[in-house]
């Protein structure tokens, strides 16, 4: 029975989130056929320490599955740290070019968390997360029109279980519409 | 092959565009978010994290799936901190066959395994021009990652009853 709830709920979640995707103009990014993509550590704004990392573990799926190579996040994130740039912030202002000249990336995608809400109700938790993202060209280091914004509520399923791919959905398609060529698998 | 790739795709694509969003689509990803999601949370749990993507290539193998970008140079990473470099090159360099995109980040990591592995003889290798400082500190800071790993490996069996 609860575990029937807590599918209704995550459909809801799933099919919500489906529905506020926006849609943005990255017109000079499609221009430049971006491949692959950097996903760098995330920023976070709200007071919950764990959101960045919570929210970077539901960002490569999604955007994988619309054809991109997606660089192994947890590995740019180690590799990053032991570099000197353990802190996101640090990472978000280095110099996109440089960033995806070391790791030979076509683009890097930014994301930051700007408010980070849980509700805990009777069977599951609400989650609101509002976020910020920009995909930077890797060769040039040009933007989409702005820094996006975007905001989504989301049920983790029986509180403490995440379903984090419930998240990032959001992100990739708005960032990342399926115009530009799939990467290339052998 | 090729054409069974394309289709693949398509039926992905097809699958992508009905849904709006899907959990599962081209690749087998097994419980790659998930695990990824608790590693973040308890540090301790980088086991699972770490089996979970062994099983994931595992299980795409078994079944003809595809192995998603990223998966086997996660496994890689893991095996390099580990110390178990010859298995670590190889995932690296598989991860490299399959994905070209991955070539500039894999070479380095392959070369990084190398240099630790101490096979080589002579001077490191030089790093590209156009990312040398980069490139540079990228080496040393995963030597010195290496060895950060050793001590929490020791510590970790040291509990070990």
């Amino acid at each position: 029975m609860t575990r029937r709830i807590m599918w209704a709920t995550a459909l809801v979640a799933l099919a919500a989130g489906c529905a506020t995707a926006p849609r943005k103009d990255y017109a000079k990014l499609y221009a430049a056929q971006p491949r692959s993509i950097l996903v760098v550590p995330v920023v976070n704004k709200s007071v919950n320490v764990d959101a960045p990392d919570y929210f970077l573990s539901t960002v490569p799926i999604p955007v994988a599955e619309r054809g991109y190579y997606v660089f192994p996040v947890n590995l740019v994130k180690r590799v990053l740290e032991d570099d000197g740039l353990a802190d996101a912030g640090l990472v978000h202002g280095a110099d996109a070019t440089r960033l995806a000249a070391m790791f030979g990336a076509d683009s890097v995608l930014y994301i930051a968390i700007e408010r980070w809400d849980a509700k805990y109700v009777v069977v599951a938790t609400q989650v609101t997360v509002e976020f910020s993202y920009v995909l930077k060209d890797g060769r040039t280091g040009d933007v989409g029109p702005d820094r996006a914004e975007d905001r989504q509520d989301w049920v983790p399923a029986a509180g403490a279980e995440p379903a984090p791919s419930l998240v990032a959905p959001a992100v990739a398609p708005a960032a990342l519409d399926a115009k530009t060529p799939a990467a290339s698998p052998r | 092959m090729r054409a069974r790739s394309l289709q693949a795709l398509l039926i992905g694509g097809a699958l992508l565009l009905g849904s709006g969003c899907v959990r599962q689509g081209t690749y087998h990803w097994g419980r790659y978010d998930d695990t990824l999601y608790r590693h973040y949370k308890k540090p301790a749990e980088r086991e699972a994290f770490v089996e979970g993507l062994r099983t994931t290539i595992l299980e795409a193998d078994e079944q003809g799936l595809r192995v998603p970008p990223g998966i086997c140079a996660e496994y890689g990473y893991a095996l390099y901190e580990e110390g178990r470099l010859p298995e670590a090159i190889s995932f690296f360099q598989r991860e490299r066959t399959q994905w070209p995109e991955s070539q500039v980040l894999m070479d380095k990591m392959i070369r990084n395994a190398e240099l630790r592995a101490g096979k080589k003889a002579g001077p490191p290798a030089l790093a590209p021009a156009a990312a040398t400082g980069a490139a540079g500190a990228l080496e040393q800071s995963l030597e010195k990652n290496g060895r950060q790993k050793k001590t929490l490996e020791n510590k970790r069996l040291e509990k070990k009853p």
